[in-house]
C-alpha cells in the first residue's frame, strides 16, 4: 500500500570519532545479533533491527480515524564514527479483517502495520508528509519511536558526551510507493525535511538505505552551513573565523560520500537530486569557502611572520 | 570501451543466516523434574506408556500429510538440570532409555534444560539463549499504543493485555479508585488475562522461570533461533560413556545416529495436564517473540519446496497432547 518512515540524524555525542569496535558495541542492541559494518568507501555501522508494537490511529490528511495494528522496524547507524542516526519505518497493508487479531499474527509479518477498515494510501501519505496536515490525537508517533532509538546510541556509556560543537538533530520524514520513478525532497523548518519517493518494483530495505543516505548528506550540508554561518566571515577577525571553522575540517569535510550505500537501481534518485538542487554543488562551494578562509588566514599568518622576521 | 560492471562485497556488511535441517515434527516424549526422579522409575514407565500411542498416531498423521509418505519425525527428552541438580547422566540416562525401550520408544535426542538459559563449551562457545529470546520479545500493545512512550513494562513480567490500574490510594490522594479489571488485547467478548513472570533476581543472580525456558526450548525445537547468524546448540553425538557430571554433557545429545533432524517445522509435546498452566504461559511468551525475518523466510521456503503447508504464526506450530 505505502511505506513510511523517519530518519533522525545528529552528531555523535563524543569528542572525536569512534573506532569500528566501539561502533559495534554502541550499536549492539540485541543479544546474538551482529552489527553490520562496511568499510568502503566510508565506515558505516548498522545495528540489528528492532520492533515496536503499535495499535493506534494512522496519520490522515482528511482527519479520518484510520486504525492500524502492527510493528515498526527501527535501527541505528553510525557513519564515519561521527554521525549517528535513528531510523524507523513501517509497511502499510490492508487487513483482511476489521478486528484486531492475536499478536502472533502481526509478529509473523515484522515491520507491517495492518490497516483496519477503509483507507486511501494517498490520504495517509499526505497526512504524514503533507504541509499543514492535522495532527490527530493518539496518532502513530514515529518521531518518538525513532528519537528513542537515537537516544539509545547517544546515551551509550561508551561515549563521553563532549561533542566538538552543538548541532540540532534533523528529522527526515519519508513515504515511498511503487510507480513511475519520482522524488520530491522538501525542506520545511530548520530541522524538518520530507521526502516523497515513487520507485519502480516492490519495496525493499534498499529504499530505507537511500533515505538514510540522503538524510546523512542533508545533515552534513545543514551542519556545514551552520558552522560557516556561525563563523561570521567578514564580520569577525580572521583568526577567530579560522578557529570557528576548524571543527568542520576536523569532523565533517571527509564524510561527504553521496550514494555510497545506495543500491545501483536507486542511484538515479540521487543523481536527479544532484542536478536539482545540486547537493554536491553546494557542498563543494561551502568546502571551498572554508578552505579559502583557512588559506587566507594561513597566508596572513605567514606574511605577519615574515614581517616580524625581516625587521 | 563498454561499461564494466563492478561488484564489491564486504563480508562484515552482510547478514549471513545459517539454515538448519528440519524434520516434520519434533515429539517431546517427556520432561523429567526432580520430583519425577524421586518418584522412581515407575513414574517414568507410566509416562512412556501414556506417550507411546500418541507417537504412533502422530507418525501416521504425518505419513498421510507428506507427499510420498516419508515423514521425518524425531523424538526428544528434556532433563531439568537448571532448577535442581539431581543424580548424574551416567546413572539417570540409561534408566530413561531403558524405560522408553520397554514401550518400544526410541529417544533420538536428550537435552539439558540449563542449556536453554545459557551454555558454554569449546565447540559452541558461550550462548545465552534466554537473553537472546528476551531481546526478541515485542510486547503485545494495548489499543491506543501509538509509540509516543516506551512500552509499559513490569520488569521481568510479560502479559497479554493491560494490567489493572493501581487501586491502593496514595496517602495524600485520599479517595481510593474503584477496582478496574485487566483486559486481554485480543479478547473475544471476555478477557483471559495472563501475566507471566519471566525471571527473578536475587542479588546479581537471575533465575529464569520454567515457562520462559520452556518457550526457549520450543523455539530451539522449531529451529527458529540463531546466535550471530549461526545455529545455536546443534546436537552432537556422545563421545564415550554417559559422564558422571551434568556439566560434561553436551546441551543436546544425539542418541540415535539414524535420527531425523532435531529441529522441525512443528512440535508436539505429550504432557500431564498438570503442565497446562505452564504451557499457557509458554504460548503467551511465544506469541510475543519476534523471530528473525530471514529465518522465517528460510523455513517457509523449505516447507513450500516440499509442499508442506505450515501455519504462519509460530504458536500454531506448537501442539500438545495432555494426557
Amino acid at each position: 500500500m505505502l511505506v513510511m518512515g523517519e530518519v533522525h540524524t545528529g552528531l555523535l555525542q563524543n569528542s572525536g570519532e569512534i573506532s569500528e569496535p566501539a561502533c559495534r558495541q554502541v550499536l549492539g542492541l540485541m543479544t546474538g545479533e551482529t552489527v553490520r559494518v562496511s568499510r568502503r568507501p566510508i565506515v558505516h555501522a548498522l545495528s540489528p533491527d528492532r520492533l515496536t508494537g503499535v495499535d493506534c490511529v494512522l496519520p490522515a490528511a482528511s482527519g479520518s480515524r484510520i486504525r492500524g495494528v502492527g510493528t515498526v522496524v527501527s535501527r541505528c547507524a553510525v557513519t564515519g564514527g561521527r554521525v549517528a542516526q535513528g531510523s524507523s519505518y513501517v509497511r502499510l497493508a490492508r487487513s483482511e479483517t476489521d478486528r484486531r487479531l492475536p499478536w502472533s499474527h502481526y509478529l509473523a509479518r515484522p515491520g507491517v502495520i495492518e490497516v483496519l477498515g477503509k483507507a486511501r494510501a494517498a490520504d495517509i501519505a499526505e497526512g504524514f508528509v503533507g504541509e499543514g496536515a492535522p495532527r490527530l490525537h493518539g496518532c502513530l508517533d514515529l518521531t518518538a519511536v525513532t528519537g528513542r532509538f537515537l537516544d539509545l546510541v547517544q546515551t551509550s556509556p561508551l561515549l563521553n558526551r563532549r561533542a566538538p560543537f552543538r548541532m540540532p538533530r534533523t528529522i527526515l520524514r519519508w513515504v515511498a510507493e511503487t510507480g513511475e520513478p519520482s522524488i520530491a525532497f522538501t525542506l520545511h523548518t530548520e530541522q524538518e525535511r520530507t521526502l516523497r519517493l515513487t520507485h519502480p518494483g516492490p519495496f525493499t530495505p534498499a529504499v530505507v538505505d537511500l533515505c538514510e543516505d540522503l538524510a546523512v548528506h542533508d545533515w552534513l550540508l545543514t551542519s556545514l552551513l551552520v558552522v560557516v554561518e556561525r563563523a561570521r566571515v567578514g564580520a569577525t577577525p580572521a583568526a577567530e573565523v579560522a578557529a570557528r571553522l576548524s571543527p568542520a575540517v576536523d569532523h565533517l569535510l571527509h564524510l561527504w560520500m553521496p550514494a555510497a550505500r545506495v543500491e545501483e537501481r536507486l542511484t538515479p534518485f540521487w543523481e536527479s537530486l544532484e542536478r536539482r538542487p545540486g547537493f554536491s554543488r553546494q557542498w563543494r562551494s561551502l568546502v571551498d569557502r572554508v578552505r579559502d578562509q583557512l588559506a587566507v588566514h594561513t597566508l596572513a599568518l605567514l606574511s605577519a611572520n615574515a614581517e616580524t622576521g625581516g625587521r | 570501451m563498454t561499461p564494466v560492471h563492478a561488484t564489491f562485497g564486504e563480508v562484515a556488511a552482510e547478514r549471513r543466516i545459517a539454515s538448519v535441517p528440519l524434520s516434520h515434527v519434533s515429539v517431546e516424549l517427556g520432561h523429567l523434574y526432580m520430583e519425577d526422579f524421586e518418584a522412581g522409575p515407575a513414574r517414568l514407565r507410566e509416562q512412556f506408556r501414556r506417550v507411546a500411542p500418541w507417537l504412533a498416531t502422530i507418525r501416521s498423521v504425518w505419513r498421510e500429510r507428506v507427499p510420498g509418505g516419508r515423514a521425518r519425525v524425531s523424538t526428544c527428552f528434556l532433563v531439568d538440570d537448571y532448577f535442581s541438580r539431581f543424580s548424574t547422566p551416567a546413572e539417570l540416562v540409561p534408566m530413561i532409555l531403558e524405560a522408553a525401550a520397554e514401550h518400544d520408544l526410541t529417544i533420538d535426542y536428550l537435552a539439558r534444560e540449563s542449556a536453554c538459559a545459557q551454555f558454554e563449551d569449546g565447540r559452541s562457545g558461550a550462548v545465552e539463549l534466554a537473553r537472546l529470546v528476551e531481546d526478541r520479545l515485542v510486547d503485545d500493545p494495548p489499543p491506543e499504543t501509538d509509540g509516543s512512550r516506551p512500552p509499559v513494562k513490569e520488569t521481568g513480567w510479560l502479559c497479554n493485555g493491560s494490567r489493572s490500574p493501581l487501586t491502593t490510594p496514595l496517602q495524600a490522594m485520599g479517595k481510593a479508585r474503584p477496582w478496574e479489571p485487566p483486559t486481554q488485547n485480543a479478547k473475544r467478548g471476555h478477557s483471559i488475562f495472563v501475566d507471566v513472570e519471566l525471571w527473578d533476581e536475587r542479588g546479581a543472580r537471575r533465575t529464569w522461570s520454567c515457562p520462559f525456558l520452556a518457550a526457549v526450548w520450543q523455539l530451539l525445537r522449531l529451529g527458529l533461533l540463531r546466535a550471530e547468524g549461526r545455529v545455536p546448540l546443534p546436537p552432537v553425538p556422545l563421545e564415550g560413556d554417559w559422564p558422571g557430571d551434568w556439566d560434561r554433557l553436551p546441551a543436546v545429545v544425539r542418541i540415535n545416529p539414524q535420527a531425523a533432524p532435531f529441529s522441525a517445522y512443528t512440535t508436539l509435546s505429550v504432557l500431564s495436564p498438570r503442565f497446562l498452566p505452564v504451557e499457557l504461559a509458554v504460548r503467551t511468551i511465544l506469541g510475543q517473540v519476534a523471530v528473525d525475518d530471514e529465518v522465517l523466510r528460510q523455513v517457509a521456503a523449505r516447507s513450500e519446496s516440499e509442499r508442506v503447508r505450515l501455519e504462519e504464526e509460530l504458536v500454531d506450530r506448537v501442539s500438545y497432547v495432555f494426557t
